[in-house]
C-alpha cells in the first residue's frame, strides 16, 4: 500500500456521485438548496425549503465523516513513529477513526430518518485533499482545527435546527457528535502547539494552511459569525476545543471576506 | 450484647487464615521472567501498531461501506492494545519502549510486507483474509498462551491486559470472518482467499507467530538419545 493515497482513487459502491470543486460551486441547484445565495439566510425549519436544506446538509455531513475517517485512516499510515510524529499522535488519529466511524453510521441513519438516500446529492473530495497533506502538522492544522472546527459549527446550527423542528432523535445525536468534534478540534489544537514549539516558522505555515481551508469552507461566507449565517461559527466549542477569542475572531472575518468577495464576484 | 459475647467475637476475628482463601489455586512461579515478559510485550506492541496503521490505511481503499467502517472501529481498538503495552514496558523496567518496540525477527517484517501490500480497490477479500483469517488467529493464540502461562499473582497487570485485549481480539476476528464470508459468492474467489491466506500463512510460519519462535511455547518432549 502506499504512503499518500490520492483523493481521485478513493474507493466507493456505486451509489456515490463524485463532483468536482468546480461544479459544486457553479452548480445553481446548490445555492438553491443553500438558500438562494451566498447571503442565504439561517438554517430554520419554518423555511419553505428548510427540510430541504438540512436533509442536503446531512448528506454532506455523511460523506464528510466518511472522508474524516479516511484522512484520519491515512494519518495513521502515512507517517512514522519516531521519524515523523509521536506514537501518542498517532493512537489520537486512531481514537479518530473509530469516532468517524460512528459518525458515519449515526449520519446515515440520521439522513435515512430524514429522507434521504444515499447517493442523492453528490460529493466532492475537497475535506480529504486537505488530509493528504505531506506535512503531518499541516494536516492536523488543516483537518482538526479547521474542517473538524467546521463540524463543530454544523452540529451546533443542525442541533439547534433539531430543537426548533421538535425532533428530539436529531438534536440527541448531533449533540453526542458535537462533544465528540470538540474532542478532535483540541487534539489538532494541542499537537499543533507540541510540534511546533521550537519550530515558529513550521507554526506559522500550518496556521496559513488553516486560513486557506477555513477560507475555502467558509463556503462564500456560507458558515460565518453573523446572525444570519446558515452555519454559525461557535465560540463557546472552539474555546473548549483550544481556539483563543483572536482565532475565532480571525475565522469570522475570513467568512465575511469570503462572503463579499462572492458577492462582488 | 454481654460482655461476654462481645469477649467471644473479639477472640473469633482474631482466630488465623490462610492468605490464599481454598478456591483460590493461583500459584507461583510463572512461565516468564521480567525481560522475557517485556520482550514478548514488546513484540506485541510492535504488532499492534502495524496492524492499526494498516487498518487505518485501507479505510481508503475499500469500497464497500460496512467494511470501511468496521476497519475504522478496529483500527482503534487495536492501538488501544498497543498503548497499553506501551505502558505496561516502563513496569517491566524498559523505561525506553521504544528500545522494545521492535519486530522478533525479519520473517515477520517480511509477514508484514505482504499483509499490507494490497491496496486496490478489488482486494478487499486479501485485506481481510490477511488480518482476520491469519494474524488475528495467531494473535490470539499467542496472547492466551502468555495469559495461561504467565503467574496470576506476579504478572497479573499483564493478564488484565491480555484479557482486554483478546476480548476485542474475538470480537474483531468474529467480525472480519462474517465480512469474509459475505464477500466470498463464488468457487473462483474462495481460492482467491485460500491462496492469500496460505502465501502469508507460510510467512507467518517462517517468523515463527507474532513474537518469534515460541510464541505458544513448544509441546514436545524433549528426548534424550542414548
Amino acid at each position: 500500500m502506499r504512503k499518500i493515497f490520492p483523493a481521485e482513487e478513493l474507493a466507493r459502491d456505486s451509489r456515490f456521485i463524485r463532483q468536482s470543486n468546480e461544479a459544486r460551486f457553479s452548480d445553481p441547484r446548490g445555492a438553491r438548496v443553500g438558500g438562494g445565495s451566498a447571503a442565504s439566510t439561517k438554517l430554520t425549519p419554518e423555511q419553505a425549503n428548510g427540510p430541504d436544506r438540512a436533509r442536503a446538509l446531512m448528506h454532506g455531513i455523511f460523506v464528510g465523516e466518511i472522508q474524516a475517517l479516511e484522512g484520519a485512516g491515512r494519518t495513521c499510515f502515512d507517517f512514522e513513529v519516531g521519524e515523523d510524529v509521536p506514537f501518542e499522535l498517532k493512537l489520537d488519529m486512531a481514537r479518530q477513526c473509530w469516532d468517524e466511524a460512528r459518525h458515519c453510521e449515526i449520519s446515515v441513519a440520521l439522513a435515512d430518518h430524514m429522507g434521504t438516500e444515499l447517493g442523492e446529492y453528490a460529493e466532492n473530495t475537497t475535506l480529504y485533499e486537505a488530509a493528504c497533506n505531506p506535512d503531518p502538522v499541516l494536516r492536523l492544522t488543516g483537518v482538526n482545527r479547521a474542517l473538524e472546527g467546521l463540524a463543530i459549527d454544523v452540529f451546533s446550527t443542525m442541533k439547534e435546527f433539531g430543537n426548533l423542528a421538535g425532533d428530539p432523535v436529531l438534536e440527541f445525536c448531533e449533540d453526542w457528535m458535537l462533544a465528540d468534534e470538540v474532542t478532535h478540534v483540541k487534539m489538532g489544537s494541542d499537537w499543533l502547539r507540541s510540534l511546533t514549539a521550537k519550530d515558529p516558522e513550521r507554526r506559522s505555515k500550518a496556521l496559513e494552511f488553516q486560513r486557506v481551508v477555513d477560507k475555502l469552507f467558509s463556503f462564500s461566507g456560507f458558515r460565518g459569525d453573523d446572525e444570519d449565517s446558515p452555519i454559525k461559527l461557535t465560540r463557546q466549542f472552539r474555546s473548549l476545543a483550544g481556539f483563543t477569542d483572536d482565532e475565532v475572531d480571525d475565522i469570522a472575518d475570513l467568512a465575511r471576506e469570503a462572503k463579499a468577495e462572492a458577492a462582488t464576484a | 450484647m454481654t460482655d461476654r459475647d462481645r469477649g467471644t467475637c473479639m477472640a473469633e476475628s482474631k482466630r488465623p487464615r490462610e492468605p490464599f482463601a481454598p478456591w483460590d489455586r493461583r500459584e507461583l512461579p510463572g512461565l516468564f521472567d521480567v525481560e522475557e515478559t517485556a520482550r514478548r510485550i514488546g513484540h506485541y506492541k510492535w504488532m499492534e501498531t502495524k496492524l492499526f496503521e494498516a487498518l487505518g490505511g485501507w479505510v481508503a481503499t475499500v469500497p464497500e461501506l460496512d467494511v470501511k467502517l468496521r476497519l475504522g472501529t478496529h483500527c482503534y481498538h487495536h492501538a488501544f492494545h498497543a498503548e497499553l503495552f506501551h505502558k505496561r514496558l516502563p513496569e517491566l523496567r524498559e523505561m525506553k519502549p521504544e528500545r522494545l518496540t521492535v519486530p522478533p525477527n525479519e520473517e515477520l517484517v517480511a509477514f508484514v510486507n505482504a499483509m499490507t501490500e494490497p491496496e486496490a480497490s478489488g482486494q478487499t477479500i486479501e485485506k481481510l483474509v490477511g488480518v482476520y483469517r491469519v494474524l488475528l488467529p495467531a494473535t490470539i493464540a499467542a496472547y492466551t498462551y502468555h495469559r495461561n502461562g504467565t503467574s496470576r499473582i506476579t504478572d497479573m497487570p499483564t493478564i488484565r491486559i491480555l484479557e482486554m485485549a483478546l476480548k476485542d481480539e474475538y470480537e474483531d476476528w468474529c467480525d472480519g470472518e462474517m465480512l469474509i464470508q459475505s464477500m466470498i459468492e463464488t468457487p473462483e474467489e474462495v481460492d482467491r482467499a485460500a491462496a492469500h491466506q496460505a502465501k502469508l500463512q507460510k510467512l507467518l510460519l517462517a517468523a515463527g507467530g507474532i513474537a518469534g519462535p515460541g510464541s505458544i511455547g513448544d509441546p514436545y518432549v524433549d528426548v534424550v538419545e542414548d
